[in-house]
């Protein structure tokens, strides 16, 4: 494997002796041209991270890499790393032009090259007619742009991005989570990107870091956050999730291409499913995580193998999908369905749900007690 | 009557009854902020407006030398300030002051004021405090600390004397060194507040967004930092300026008869020479510079988009 862009390791930051650290230990290796989204809620550390890379912090302990080189106490403007702020921090007293210069100007680069290098910057962002503009006449969206391109136009090292759409409205968040991933694969710019949104994260990463309480819970893509959680709190940050306590009895022998195992795991109350996890889980208890959308829900008794019947307590219509609350046994499953033309199920009526094995799968970590509620 | 037709009326659309209804709240809303104002309003006029009047009015009266004011219309009491080189050392001297003390007090009110705005401690409620403390004690009574600790035989002069480091005490006072000194502390906590209300702008984050780029600490000061304090800077500058060529009493005790400026000219002429059309020709004047000043503050501001 080649050498990563960015390695921390043991990096740590207790901001008073008394306190919980905020970033805990924390180890990461970083692709050249990756995306990696630091992903957690407010207080996991994330954003310490983010800023002790920066250089807008120093690290109580631990160390940060950047290209081979230790970086952990090089001051910020040595860095040569571009950092768009949640706020977007744009100069209030320089006009759009004068903010992307800024970077190449503490650079001394030459005018000529400043004068290009901005207009190419600026074109990039689609905003090349702007140039002239003071930077508060510009909209939330307009100022994003600006301060990507301000960051970008330097060529840093790395990219960071400080929660950089938390400012936008709905609509326009999306288009510019597209822009932001489309402009880093085209400069494929090593970055790092600190959200709390799940949806963020999954579309533009090339790698999640799931934080929690200053550690990470799991690192890894997309697809494996999703479907492969390690930990109770990654399956129930990312996506939404039933969880089931399940007594996992022997394998079946079968084993997918990933290497791994089926079981067969014992549900209380509910009875015994097939499930899926790693090899040598055989004997222990474990959760079952089980996406709402990969239950089958139906109104009809006998459509499914062994389908759990149960009550509809709560039906929720959001146009395309449906999301039911069904109860079985003590247990409380959430299910989704498509909207049809059909018979909307209504509360009270019964429902038969099940899953395939490659849906429901066990946790690595041994189960939590009191941790079952979704 | 009314009763009967009322129910056969036409109904009006919906619209029109809301816009005559927001109208009529608007109407009632203004006669509120007036009925409000008011009392303010009759203040200003009894206490600001009509003295103002008044002054005016006077400086156009002729001052006889035995404190008789003859009631009259004349130019007189301008042409001779206006005319005469002692009046235009006078006014010049008071402007020079002015903007001598507005520049020191910026000068060492700034890093006060800078640290203050920035702190996030949990102390900054009561170091703010601490600053504008002195405002608690008159200027006359600070005025006389001055003089004690600038005087021949002050504080100043006896450790100098005493180290051997001067053979003769430095000329601290009764000059316009020690009432510019005296001055710029007065009015340093009026610097202060008037800087931290004026540097909203500046954040912690455009510093940290500078130093990303690639500004040292120096160049983030000078790029980032100041330029967004200008604002601030420029106000407090124009505070201290008219506070300063309006004082009368620091440059009276601290001066010892000394300095002559505006404002101690106007107290000569009011209580001493009794010449009250006179004094009131030289407050228009000094009204006057005032205006000048505020002018060119509000050029600037704009200008730098304060």
């Amino acid at each position: 494997m080649t050498e990563p862009k960015l390695s921390i390791v043991d990096l740590t930051k207790r901001y008073a002796a008394d306190l919980d650290p905020a970033v805990d230990r924390l180890n990461m290796e970083v692709e050249e041209g990756h995306l990696v989204a630091l992903l957690g809620p407010s207080g996991c550390g994330k954003t310490t991270t983010l800023r002790m890379v920066a250089g807008l912090m120093d690290p109580t302990a631990g160390s940060i890499v950047v290209d081979g080189k230790e970086i952990t106490h090089t001051p910020v403007n040595k860095r040569g790393m571009g950092m768009v702020f949640q706020s977007y921090a744009l100069f209030p007293h320089m006009n759009v032009e004068q903010n992307v210069a800024f970077g190449l100007e503490m650079r001394q680069v030459s005018k000529a090259e400043q004068k290009a290098r901005v207009a190419a910057a600026l074109d990039m962002v689609q905003l090349g007619h702007l140039g002239k503009r003071q930077t508060k006449e510009l909209s939330g969206g307009q100022q994003q742009r600006i301060a990507l391109a301000r960051a970008l136009v330097v060529e840093p090292t790395l990219l960071l991005l400080d929660e950089p759409l938390s400012n936008l409205d709905a609509k326009l968040r999306e288009t510019m989570r597209t822009e932001i991933r489309s402009i880093q694969q085209r400069t494929r710019a090593t970055t790092l990107f600190v959200t709390h949104d799940q949806d963020e994260a999954l579309d533009m990463a090339d790698r999640i870091a799931v934080m929690n309480g200053g550690l990470i819970e799991q690192f890894g893509s997309p697809t494996e956050v999703y479907e492969r959680p390690r930990t109770h709190f990654v399956a129930n940050f990312i996506g939404q999730a039933n969880f089931l306590a399940a007594r996992v009895g022997a394998e079946t022998g079968r084993a997918n291409l990933a290497g791994e195992s089926y079981y067969k795991v014992d549900v209380d109350g509910l009875g015994r499913f097939g499930a899926i996890g790693s090899a040598g889980l055989s004997g222990s208890s474990h959760e079952l995580v089980i996406r709402p959308h990969r239950l089958n829900v139906s109104l009809h008794p006998g459509a499914a193998q062994a389908p759990l019947a149960g009550t509809i307590e709560r039906v929720s219509y959001t146009g395309d999908a449906l999301a039911v609350a069904v109860r079985v046994g003590d247990q409380q499953l959430h299910a989704q369905m498509l909207t049809s033309s059909g018979d909307l199920p209504r509360i009270g009526d019964a429902a038969y749900l099940s899953w395939a094995a490659d849906d429901a799968y066990l946790l690595p970590a041994a189960a939590q007690p009191g941790r079952l509620a979704a | 009557m009314t009763v009967l037709e009322a129910p056969a009326a036409p109904e009006r659309p919906r619209a029109q009854d809301e816009g005559q209804l927001e109208r009529a709240t608007e109407r009632r809303n203004r006669r509120t902020y007036l009925a409000l104002l008011l009392p303010g309003l009759l203040g200003l006029l009894v206490s600001f407006v009509f003295p103002l009047a008044y002054m005016v009015r006077m400086s156009f009266n002729q001052g006889a030398p035995d404190g008789v004011i003859v009631e009259t219309f004349t130019l007189d009491t301008y042409i001779q300030p206006l005319t005469d080189p002692y009046y235009w050392r006078v006014t010049l001297d008071t402007f020079q002051m002015g903007v001598t003390v507005g520049i020191l007090c910026v000068i060492v009110s700034y890093p006060v004021a800078l640290f203050l705005a920035r702190s996030t401690s949990k102390w900054r409620g009561l170091l703010i405090a601490i600053a504008i403390a002195p405002l608690l004690t008159s200027a006359v009574v600070r005025t006389y600390g001055w003089m004690v600790i600038l005087g021949t035989n002050g504080l100043i002069n006896s450790s100098l004397g005493g180290l051997g480091l001067i053979d003769t005490p430095l000329k601290l006072t009764n000059n316009m060194t020690g009432v510019t000194i005296g001055l710029v502390e007065i009015f340093m906590p009026y610097a202060i507040l008037a800087m931290i209300s004026g540097f909203g702008r500046l954040s912690p984050q455009l510093e940290e967004a500078a130093g990303s780029l690639g500004a040292s600490k120096f160049k983030v000061f000078t790029r980032v930092t100041l330029p967004l304090c200008l604002p601030g800077l420029l106000t407090a500058f124009l505070l201290v300026f008219v506070l300063s060529i309006s004082t009368f009493i620091t440059p009276r005790l601290l001066g010892g008869g000394s300095v002559q400026v505006l404002a101690t000219e106007i107290y000569d002429q009011t209580t001493g020479l009794l010449n009250w059309p006179f004094a009131a020709a030289l407050s228009v004047i000094l009204l006057v510079l005032f205006g000048l000043i505020i002018a060119v503050y509000q050029r600037l501001t704009k200008k730098i988009g304060g």
